[in-house]
């Protein structure tokens, strides 16, 4: 317990906050049960227990602040690894629309397994391909589901979906 | 007999194909650390979604099975559990494979675990269509009870910190409150946008939460160093006296499994430590437990097994999940358009005969593939993390996509995987989410289908005693979580 948890809690006090104080903009409502009831009582409980979370945190901080600080120069890296995870995953969700399942997926393999480590490049090449080609073939073939393809007038008519 | 009708339909080419892939990608899944039993469902539901209801339910069944065997694999090679419910399997499975005896090791777990899952399906054949004949009694009231019930097993999943449980299971509650309300159909917290109205989809959001937020974790690891089995794997199939000296204990762990499975809020983990503890109590020799003794290996099996069909009781007859599992479970009946619960019996019977059937034919491929392709294990395990997970990747966001061919969906599986890991790595778990983000729109629906029956009249929750009997059990429930919370807790201090 310490300041990770005093920060996730204020977060999640600001959430039930915010849900609670939204639920009186919905329309009074005359049948049994109001949409507003449910959504009152889960934001109560849980900003109660993330005061509990802040109670436990403000306590353990002190413990906490004597243990050392350690894999710092680590974290940073990850965090960067992760950033650009997400970055790639972000790119991948909005080109997969317009280029197609077979050309966006095997840039974004390629580009996951750089994240991964992954640094001899012929498996990158080889895997990417193999991998797309597999899941088509699971998903078109076997399990008969559309993926996205290259679509002309999605390109030019739609920036993005 | 309608149970025939069921293996019929299961024995069908096309039908024990995708059962055979279900419990091979189970016991796959199971194996590689990292990749749980409810991940493997939840990658499997894109696929299956498509297929008739019985078809899809039996492959998710066959991959439920193989995965809770799969995790005693990685258990025995490398002293990893590739699933939760395999912990207890590595106590005595590594010490056997570090003595060379891998092969008997996971030949015994694979006996152990179809023995378990065959005895625990025939006891939900056997209790399930007896208990929603009872359920079949229940009115909304006494539903809105049950799903409170349901809902406390959020405490009993909450991990080492029950206020963070509680805070996650809230929280799935919130997440389940975003679009349409049950009763009135106002569409709640969607600022006009489309997309929101609907709520959060529940594929997408589960994907997130439990295999990207995976992805991300296997991400920080990466630069470990991994361990591998070297050896290679002989004799996997026990004596015929050492397996007449182990099935008594077999017996008696798939019972207790079965019956630890039934109880909600219990799960594979607590079943097989406590069938561990039971086989070491009762052995003649309790001080080789922990060196490589064989029952420590089949006790668990047996059990963790077990408690698969045992868990399907309360998912099948009431609607209600026993473990983590099942609400994955849940999560994908609802999807594919089944409500579980007394009428599934009544309306749709060819459904639940397949899962019948089909769950008991999961577990002879377990033993057949156990047994069959053991040596091919050390292979699986050596599948490399850069190619495996970046792939996994894919499949989420293939997966999220397909459901409603939406764009939007990945976004919400990814903007759900990043916040599982920050919840994750801050000691949130990851299950009483889900069982909020399942039980919350089902208990609102029952409570308002109570009260417009009772013309808003509150106290019509209180006057059955089926459903008084519930809360009872729910305050039990919670108590004994809270009293297991305090022990933890001045054990630490």
């Amino acid at each position: 317990m310490g300041k990770k948890e005093i920060i996730l809690s204020i977060f999640f006090m600001i959430i039930s906050m915010t849900i609670y104080v939204l639920t009186y903009q919905f329309p009074q409502q005359t049948v049994a049960l109001s949409p507003k009831v449910f959504p009152q009582f889960v934001s109560v409980c849980l900003f109660i227990l993330s005061l509990v979370l802040l109670i436990q945190g403000v306590t353990g901080v002190k413990k906490e602040s004597e243990q050392k600080k350690v894999k710092l120069a680590l974290n940073n890296i990850f965090l960067l690894k992760m950033l650009t995870m997400i970055i790639l995953a972000f790119f991948y969700i909005r080109v997969l629309p317009l280029t197609g399942y077979k050309i966006a997926t095997p840039l974004f393999l390629a580009g996951s397994m750089l994240l991964f480590n992954e640094k001899r490049w012929f498996m990158i090449v080889i895997v990417s391909i193999v991998a797309t080609a597999l899941l088509y073939i699971l998903f078109r073939i076997v399990f008969k589901i559309p993926l996205p393809r290259f679509n002309f007038f999605n390109y030019i008519f739609t920036k993005g979906v | 007999m309608a149970i025939i009708q069921g293996f019929l339909y299961v024995l069908h080419p096309l039908h024990f194909a995708f059962l055979f892939l279900g419990v091979a990608g189970g016991i796959i899944v199971g194996a590689i650390p990292g990749l749980t039993a409810s991940v493997g469902i939840i990658l499997l539901l894109p696929l299956v979604y498509q297929l008739d209801a019985s078809t899809a339910m039996v492959m998710l069944c066959g991959m439920f099975c193989g995965a809770i065997y799969g995790g005693s694999i990685s258990a025995i090679l490398l002293s990893i559990p590739g699933t939760p419910s395999a912990a207890a399997t590595v106590l005595d499975g590594y010490p056997l494979s570090q003595k060379g005896e891998a092969g008997k090791a996971i030949g015994v777990a694979t006996i152990a675990s179809a023995t378990g899952g065959i005895i625990s399906t025939f006891c939900l054949m056997f209790i399930a269509p007896q208990l929603a004949r009872f359920a079949l009694k229940f009115g909304p009231e006494e539903y809105f009870a049950l799903m409170i019930f349901g809902l406390t097993i959020i405490a009993s999943v909450a991990g080492k910190s029950l206020v963070k449980g509680l805070i996650a299971g809230f929280f799935g509650l919130l997440i389940a409150t975003v679009g349409l309300d049950p009763v009135t159909g106002y569409a709640r917290f969607s600022f006009n946008i489309p997309n929101l109205m609907a709520g959060f989809p529940l594929l997408p959001v589960l994907i997130g939460l439990f295999a990207i937020s995976q992805i991300f974790i296997q991400l920080e690891a990466v630069g470990k160093k991994v361990s591998h089995y070297k050896q290679k794997i002989e004799r996997v199939l026990p004596s015929f006296q050492e397996l007449k000296n182990l099935f008594p204990t077999i017996i008696a762990s798939s019972f207790l499994g079965t019956f630890i499975g039934i109880i909600p809020g219990t799960g594979g983990t607590i079943a097989s430590f406590l069938a561990y503890g039971e086989a070491k109590r009762w052995s003649k020799n309790p001080d080789s437990f922990g060196k490589g003794n064989i029952l420590g290996v089949a006790a668990p099996e047996a059990a963790n097994n077990g408690t698969t069909g045992g868990a399907m009781v309360p998912l099948l007859a009431l609607g209600i999940p026993g473990d983590v599992v099942t609400a994955v479970m849940l999560g994908a009946l609802l999807l594919i358009g089944i409500k579980p619960g007394p009428f599934l019996f009544r309306e749709h019977p060819e459904i639940v005969n397949s899962i019948f059937a089909g769950m008991l034919l999961a577990n002879v491929l377990i033993l057949l593939l156990g047994i069959l392709s053991v040596r091919l294990f050390p292979l699986i395990l050596r599948t490399p993390d850069a190619i495996l997970f970046p792939v996994i990747f894919t499949l989420c966001f293939l997966g999220a996509f397909s459901l409603n061919n939406s764009v939007y969906d990945m976004s919400v599986a990814l903007i759900f995987g990043v916040i599982g890991y920050i919840m994750r790595k801050n000691g949130f778990p990851m299950a009483p989410i889900v069982l909020g983000v399942i039980l919350g729109p089902i208990a609102e629906d029952e409570l308002g289908r109570a009260l417009i029956i009772a013309h808003g009249d509150w106290t019509v929750l209180f006057q059955s005693p089926i459903a008084i009997f519930f809360y009872a059990i729910s305050l039990l429930s919670l108590l004994y979580s809270l009293k297991r919370q305090f022990s933890v807790h001045l054990k630490t201090k």
